[in-house]
């Protein structure tokens, strides 16, 4: 089991899903407080959209996803928020459009190939060095700001009114969490690819949200469930020769359904 | 104009649909005011409006003769939402969610020290839920609950408490001592409460004035005045029946 250790594109794969996941489990934990997991699932289905993009122009497609990831993520707080469509509407319009509008651009570049396989459904043999370092840029820059605020985005997380009248800067807080999440969500795309990558910003939330007793014990849980779904995962997926995003999703579900059932009383978010 | 806040010909407009019209009151620092009237009255838009989260299609507040909006931030409000509006199974120990109200007063990147630990268990006790600090707020009952969040409310040191709906989750026996607390932290902390309820009869023993709004204000002043069907009926509509609590049923005693 082992031998995954020593192969050089495992080690880069470890060293990104480790980072991936410590950021994904902090976004996690606020994402399944703030009962926002459908918004995660709708970037990163609309981050596809600018995966495709990239093809098509023949920009970086991580770059033109990442863009496209925040546009999006910033078009859906904003329709929702004007109030004329609710967010669930919001979210299923610009998700299928964007998916719509990567598999037109995929067809006209005649572009079906193997890499895009691989944003769908990650890929880490492509991980390059110049890809480490820049996830390692991102996740740390991100995690920093995040961490930086995190008493207000308790408050925010409480209530949102109480958080405006107490003079927390809501809005650019909202933006901020959103562009977090988008960046989060494109880095994660080279691990488990854009299909499964909403797993990571929830599953280890709601794990952590069955033992955690305070928020900044729910984000620390999170960010242990993430990384060891993430390092589990891989060495599956190596050992059994699966899709590693696979591997990753189906540990992170094991690590959220074994404690749960065992739990043998109060429901599913009584902390007991 | 004067007075802890002060309204004058307020009108709020919301999807073409207004919800206050011409509101005009003054209520004074140190008055406990209890704002009544029917579901959909426009109480919660008025409390909205008076905390700067909604901005009035016409009129002015002011509050210590400022605009709410150049208030927030500053410890003027101490706000407690709907309790329908706070998830019940939050993670955090009730002093958590107290000490939520003493992160204005640490600043950037500074988290709540001793003095406000301190602090948090004193409000806490103020609101006689001192035994459960350190429990989990999941775990307490609804009663409970609104006594944490409104002692979060006061950890922020505010001029005016404002409570939309404070007795939710509390049943009738209970609710009379809730009132009875928040008539002494009035005293005792020398505030200005603005109160939103659905109950008129319990609370006018209670507030020093109330407010019976239903879109319009259709009275304002001593809480006994509302207390008359021309005042309820207006209100709520026709066929409100004012039952007074007596030893002989006056009403029984008309039909028989």
């Amino acid at each position: 089991m082992l031998d995954a250790l020593n192969s050089p594109f495992m080690q880069k794969a470890f060293v990104v899903g480790i980072m991936v996941s410590l950021l994904t489990g902090i976004i996690s934990a606020f994402i399944v407080l703030r009962k926002m997991s459908f918004v995660g699932a709708g970037i990163s289905h609309s981050a596809f959209g600018g995966v495709a993009i990239g093809f098509f122009t023949g920009l970086n497609p991580i770059a033109a996803a990442l863009v496209y990831s925040i546009a999006i993520a910033v078009g859906i707080d904003f329709t929702a928020r004007r109030g004329r469509v609710s967010e669930d509407v919001s979210i299923g319009i610009f998700y299928s459009v964007s998916m719509a509008l990567g598999v037109a651009l995929i067809s006209l570049s005649g572009t079906y190939n193997v890499d895009l396989f691989g944003y769908l459904f990650g890929n880490i043999l492509a991980i390059t060095n110049r890809e480490i370092i820049l996830t390692l840029v991102m996740s740390i820059t991100v995690a920093v700001i995040l961490l930086a605020y995190l008493k207000e985005l308790f408050l925010i997380t409480y209530n949102e009114e109480l958080a405006l009248v107490s003079g927390v800067h809501v809005k650019m807080l909202n933006i901020l969490f959103l562009v977090a999440l988008s960046v989060s969500i494109v880095i994660s795309i080279r691990i488990v690819g854009i299909i499964m990558v909403s797993a990571l910003l929830v599953i280890p939330g709601a794990t952590a949200r069955l033992f955690a007793k305070g928020l900044l014990s729910m984000i620390i849980l999170s960010c242990i469930a993430g990384t060891v779904s993430v390092t589990a995962g891989l060495f599956l997926s190596y050992e059994f020769d699966i899709a590693p995003g696979a591997g990753i999703v189906l540990t992170a579900a094991v690590i959220f359904f074994v404690p749960l059932l065992l739990k043998k009383r109060g429901g599913m978010y009584d902390n007991g | 104009m004067s007075g802890a806040v002060s309204i004058e010909d307020l009108s709020v407009v919301i999807k073409g649909k207004e919800i206050l019209k011409n509101i005009n009151f003054t209520l004074e620092e140190g008055i406990f005011l209890g704002i009544v009237g029917p579901n959909g009255g426009g109480k919660t838009t008025l409390v909205r409006t008076v905390l700067g989260l909604l901005t009035p299609t016409r009129g002015t507040i002011r509050i210590f003769g400022q605009s709410p909006k150049s208030l927030t931030g500053k410890n003027f409000f101490g706000y407690m939402p709907q309790h329908h509006n706070i998830d019940p199974n939050f993670p955090a120990r009730a002093i958590d969610i107290v000490l939520m109200g003493r992160y204005r007063f640490s600043g950037f990147l500074r988290w709540p020290g001793k003095k406000d630990s301190k602090k948090a268990l004193e409000y806490l006790s103020i609101m006689g839920v001192e035994r459960q600090a350190y429990e989990q707020y999941s775990r307490l009952s609804g009663g409970q609950q609104q006594r944490v969040s409104i002692a979060r409310a006061l950890a922020e040191e505010p001029k005016i408490l404002v409570l939309d709906e404070p007795s939710t989750g509390i049943d009738v026996i209970g609710q009379e001592d809730f009132y009875h607390l928040l008539k002494g932290l009035q005293k005792r902390l020398k505030l200005t409460i603005l109160m939103v309820s659905h109950d008129v009869g319990t609370v006018t023993t209670y507030v020093d004035e109330i407010a019976c709004l239903n879109i319009t204000l259709h009275y304002h002043g001593n809480p006994v005045g509302a207390l008359n069907e021309k005042v309820l009926s207006s209100l709520y509509g026709k066929g409100v029946d004012l039952l007074v609590h007596s030893d002989v049923c006056e009403k029984c005693e008309r039909l028989r």
